[in-house]
C-alpha cells in the first residue's frame, strides 16, 4: 500500500471536498505543504477558493512555512476562518 | 463541574460557571453567556446550530488563552466552556467566565477571552434554519349573484 497522509477537512472545507477525511497518497519522503494544498485544490475545485482563507494544522500544530515537508503518516488538518462563540 | 477548560455535548449553566468563579477576595466576578438567535436567513428563520470542533486543538488554545488571560489581567479563576453538536436557538453555546479582585479586572478579562476565543479557537458552527411558508394566496372568491 501507498504511503499516506491523513487529511481532516472541517466546516466549510468538509463541505467542498464532500468528505471529512482523506487518505492522501504521497511519496515516501513527502512533499511540501504548498504542493499538498495545491493538489488538493487541483482534485476538488469547489474546495480551491477556500484554501487562500485557511490555516493549516501538521500533527496537531499550526504550520505557517509552504515549504514544511509533510510526510507519510502524517496528519494534517486544514481549518477555514473560526466561528466559535 | 470544577475545570476551567471544558468542551461539551451537555448544556451549561451558569450557576455552575458561579460556583467554578467562587473564591475569597474574588470581589469581580463577569460571566458572558453566548446564545443561539434566531436570525433570519436566506434559507428561512435559524431553528438551530451544529457545531463542530478540532476539538484536541481547540482544548490546547483555551488552555493558552486561560495563562494568558491570568498572566495579562491577574484572573484569578476563568471559565472557557463551549458546546458542540446540536444547539437549539435560545440555548447558551458558550460560557466565559473571569473572576479578579475587581471589577475592571475581571470586565477585560471576560471581554478578551470571548473575542479570543472567537478569533482563535477551532470551532465552526453551521446555521439550520426553517424555511419560511409561502405566503398564501388570498382566498378565492366566488362572484356574487348579481342583486336586483
Amino acid at each position: 500500500m501507498a504511503p499516506r497522509v491523513t487529511i481532516l477537512l472541517f466546516a466549510t472545507a468538509r463541505l467542498a471536498a464532500g468528505a471529512s477525511e482523506l487518505r492522501w497518497p504521497v511519496e515516501p519522503g513527502g512533499l511540501p505543504l504548498g504542493s499538498l494544498v495545491r493538489s488538493l485544490g487541483s482534485r476538488y475545485p469547489k474546495l480551491a477558493p477556500i484554501l487562500p482563507t485557511c490555516r493549516f494544522v501538521l500533527n496537531g500544530r499550526y504550520v505557517v512555512s509552504r515549504a514544511t515537508r509533510v510526510r507519510p503518516g502524517d496528519k494534517f488538518a486544514v481549518h477555514p476562518p473560526y466561528g466559535g462563540g | 463541574m470544577t475545570v476551567s477548560v471544558h468542551l461539551t455535548r451537555r448544556p451549561l449553566s451558569v450557576a455552575a460557571a458561579m460556583r467554578v468563579l467562587s473564591g475569597p477576595g474574588l470581589g469581580g466576578v463577569v460571566v458572558f453567556a453566548g446564545r443561539v438567535r434566531p436570525d433570519r436567513t436566506p434559507a428561512g428563520r435559524v431553528t438551530k446550530l451544529e457545531y463542530e470542533g478540532d476539538l484536541a486543538l481547540a482544548r490546547s488554545v483555551l488552555a493558552d488563552l486561560e495563562r494568558t488571560a491570568q498572566r495579562r489581567f491577574g484572573a484569578v479563576r476563568i471559565v472557557l466552556w463551549h458546546r458542540f453538536g446540536t444547539i437549539k436557538v435560545g440555548e447558551v453555546s458558550v460560557l466565559v467566565g473571569a473572576a479578579c479582585g475587581h471589577r475592571s479586572a475581571a470586565f477585560d478579562a471576560a471581554r478578551y477571552l470571548i473575542e479570543e476565543l472567537k478569533r482563535s479557537v477551532p470551532i465552526w458552527k453551521t446555521e439550520r434554519a426553517r424555511p419560511a411558508r409561502r405566503p398564501r394566496r388570498p382566498p378565492y372568491r366566488r362572484r356574487g349573484r348579481a342583486s336586483g
